[in-house]
């Protein structure tokens, strides 16, 4: 049976015509909305799945909203894992529209990363901008209205709001260039923040020579149970003398403490013959210390801190100019660092021999003595010393904290870190990983708690606290 | 005619136990050319919440731009059962010493096997995978550990945590109406204790040793001839102190014997 010739059942031109007036009606009723692609960066071959892609393309194009009324779906929920938004959007694009203007772009993009592009597809994103919302395309309904005159005009887009993950939070995520729809992104997913240094500058020291002295106290005896650094009193020097002043500082193994050393902050003056060294502890027991004093050549006496400086991550090491005289044995010091990154004071190690004269005390210089720039959205930043890389969330130039993705190792507190676009260079001071915005998270909060109820004796086989 | 008001958080340390075990566990993604571009540790929260709470800190933006950020972790609570199989004498008990030095009379714990449930959700099959080969090994079924359930008196149980079950969840067929769920649920039985409360001891701490030793097995007519003394050093230490001892041997001829009752030789 043939159709009847007489009627047409549709010509091309009764078509462009319905198209047009479809084409119109989504203009007039519709909403602009973003549509990005998706690009395969890895592809799973076994469990076929595509684990690593990145949306880094944009197409604005008008839809009709399809429930005019509010989103469908099961609306918002509380799940096992926290909140849960179920909205649901329907929409309807124009299929010429579709064809002559996203289409040809996606067919000129890498065939491996874009695999269909003739139509628009699963998985790819549309940005909704009543509400600034990500939807992920579920299913593409392409009959309906099922060919009126032998043709479909328009794609029935049914989507889901957007299950982030880090496959595409990560290292290539969402870049679209479009502030609106990268802005909304900026504080979801995984993100570390970075304490960064500003600047540094360099510590200031003095000190004095001084005569019959303690030069070092030697650890005889470690002792044992020392859950914190004892007091050391040290016995005064003949009248006239200064009582030499010390510290300890303790080492443990699990809950196994000892005396780790003892440094001096004032080496005394005035010593004829080596003083007793007292270890008071409440807990520890055992341990014991013998003062060495020098008695004719002049070593270093207390070293003050005259400038503190900053922008120090781990102790900066102190030298000393070598002495002249006698057994010439050069001084040795350590520093701490205070809550800024400058030096807080300074411990003796060794107080030398056989200075004649007040010796040059030098220091390192800070990382990164001026750190300079804006970090900007979604560049690349890349530590100069681990080779770690990350993208930009946000950076507050005014507390220098950068907030960034996943990282993809770590970070060495100390080195610099630079913006692939801003040539940004700041100094990492601490950084604390993988905050999950939405506040689900209890990863830290759970340990801090466990701290004081479990017995960490034995190693914790699940991790490295 | 129980209440006592005593509260030993036992089952609420047995709970931030039983989620220390998996807050560290991480995962990683690899590009195209096999190098890691991120690494990250897998959120993990008991589940139960309030509801206002949950909604107020997760979803401070009520026009949240995203469904879910997964991969997540979730445990809770799901029974709480007597152990018959542990069960200890019922009038059993022992002293403990407060950490201020005071004696305390503890009736031994009750033993309950709490039910726990650990859920994992990602997004890729290769995720869960990653997670659940950082879990499975170290069960065998059980995996131990030591939670100082009393802290006053620094009790410590090992509790055994069993891997009961494993189930999983992977709705990939059907219509594209629904999206495809990935949920793997892990069930686990801790072994755990409860404490009852815990009383003032009447009795006093031990400061005197003494032993009398008798040159015949004839204790009715023998006497004593050689005591043993032991004291603390020094005399006034508590139980938690560091102390040593005073150790004393006596000589006697005198043919008296000690009376525990007058507490003196007659």
């Amino acid at each position: 049976m043939a159709l009847n010739p007489f009627f047409l059942q549709g010509s091309k031109s009764e078509q462009f015509l319905i198209q047009d007036l479809i084409n119109e009606q989504i203009k007039i009723f519709g909403v602009e909305v973003g549509y990005l692609p998706q690009k395969f960066v890895r592809k799973e071959t076994i469990l076929r799945e595509v684990s690593a892609s990145k949306f880094s393309d944009n197409f604005y194009l008008e839809a009709y909203v399809s429930n005019y009324d509010g989103y469908t779906g099961s609306g918002d929920i509380l799940s096992k894992f926290g909140m849960n938004l179920k909205d649901e959007l329907t929409l309807i694009i124009s299929k010429e529209r579709f064809e002559s203007f996203i289409a040809p772009f996606l067919a000129a993009m890498d065939p491996d990363e874009i695999i269909v592009s003739t139509r628009p597809r699963e998985g790819d994103l549309i940005y909704f901008p009543l509400g600034n919302r990500l939807f992920e395309i579920k299913f593409v309904e392409h009959e309906q209205p099922f060919y009126q005159l032998g043709k479909t005009y328009v794609y029935e887009l049914k989507c889901e709001l957007f299950e982030y993950s880090d496959n595409i939070g990560g290292w290539d995520n969402v870049n679209t260039t479009v502030d609106q729809i990268d802005k909304s992104l900026e504080k979801q997913g995984y993100i570390t923040t970075l304490k960064m240094f500003s600047s540094g500058s360099l510590p200031g020291f003095t000190t004095s020579l001084v005569s019959g002295y303690v030069r070092k106290i030697d650890l005889i005896n470690d002792g044992y149970n020392y859950l914190s650094p004892p007091t050391i009193e040290i016995s005064p020097p003949p009248s006239g003398g200064v009582t030499a002043q010390a510290v300890a500082t303790i080492s443990c193994i699990g809950n196994f403490c000892s005396l780790k050393e003892i440094l001096l902050t004032n080496p005394g003056s005035g010593y004829i013959e080596p003083p007793n060294v007292n270890i008071i502890s409440l807990t520890g027991i055992g341990a014991t210390a013998k003062a060495i004093i020098e008695t004719t050549y002049n070593g270093i006496g207390v070293v003050t801190v005259s400038a503190a400086g900053s922008g120090y991550v781990t102790p900066p090491t102190l030298a000393f100019s070598s002495p002249t005289v006698g057994s010439a044995i050069t001084a040795k010091a350590r520093v701490t660092l205070n809550s800024t990154g400058g030096i807080n004071n300074v411990l003796i190690i060794d107080a030398g021999v056989g200075y004649e004269s007040i010796p040059e005390i030098i220091v390192n210089q800070p990382p990164l003595t001026l750190g300079i720039g804006t970090f900007i959205f979604n560049e690349v930043v890349t530590g100069e010393s681990s080779g770690t890389k990350t993208r930009v969330k946000s950076w507050d130039n005014q507390e220098k904290i950068l907030k960034v993705g996943t990282l993809n190792g770590s970070f060495t507190p100390g080195e610099i870190l630079v913006g692939s676009i801003s040539s940004a260079r700041y100094c990492l001071k601490n950084y604390q990983i993988s905050d999950l915005y939405d506040k689900y998270e209890q990863n830290d909060e759970i340990q801090i708690e466990s701290n004081s109820i479990l017995d960490f004796s034995e190693k914790n086989l699940f991790g490295n606290y | 005619m129980l209440g006592t008001y005593f509260y030993h958080q036992n089952i609420r340390k047995t709970i931030i136990a039983f989620g220390n075990l998996f807050n560290n566990i991480t995962i990683k993604h690899q590009d195209g050319d096999n190098n890691d571009y991120s690494e990250i540790r897998v959120p993990l929260a008991y589940g139960p919440t309030q509801k206002f709470l949950a909604r107020l800190e997760q979803q401070a933006d009520l026009n949240k731009p995203v469904a879910i950020t997964l991969p997540r972790m979730s445990f809770e609570m799901n029974s709480l059962k007597y152990d018959s199989s542990r069960k200890t004498t019922a009038t059993q008990s022992f002293k403990a010493v407060t950490n201020d030095s005071k004696i305390k009379k503890v009736y031994m714990p009750v033993p309950y096997n709490i039910g726990f449930e650990l859920n994992i959700m990602t997004k890729l099959n290769d995720d869960v995978l990653q997670i659940i080969e950082q879990i499975l090994p170290f069960f065998q079924p059980a995996f131990t550990i030591t939670v100082d359930m009393v802290d006053t008196i620094g009790e410590k149980k090992d509790i055994p945590i069993v891997l009961d079950d494993i189930s999983f969840r992977d709705d990939y067929e059907g219509d594209f109406s629904t999206r495809r769920i990935l949920l793997y649920t892990l069930q686990f039985t801790a072994k755990t204790y409860l404490f009852g409360p815990i009383s003032d001891s009447t009795d006093s701490l031990i400061r005197k040793v003494q032993v009398d030793m008798y040159s015949s097995t004839d204790v009715q007519t023998a006497r004593r001839e050689m005591r043993y003394t032991v004291t603390p050093d020094p005399i006034d230490a508590e139980a938690n102190d560091d102390f040593g001892f005073n150790e004393n041997w006596e000589f006697f001829g005198d043919a008296k014997v000690y009376s525990p009752v007058q507490k003196t030789d007659i």
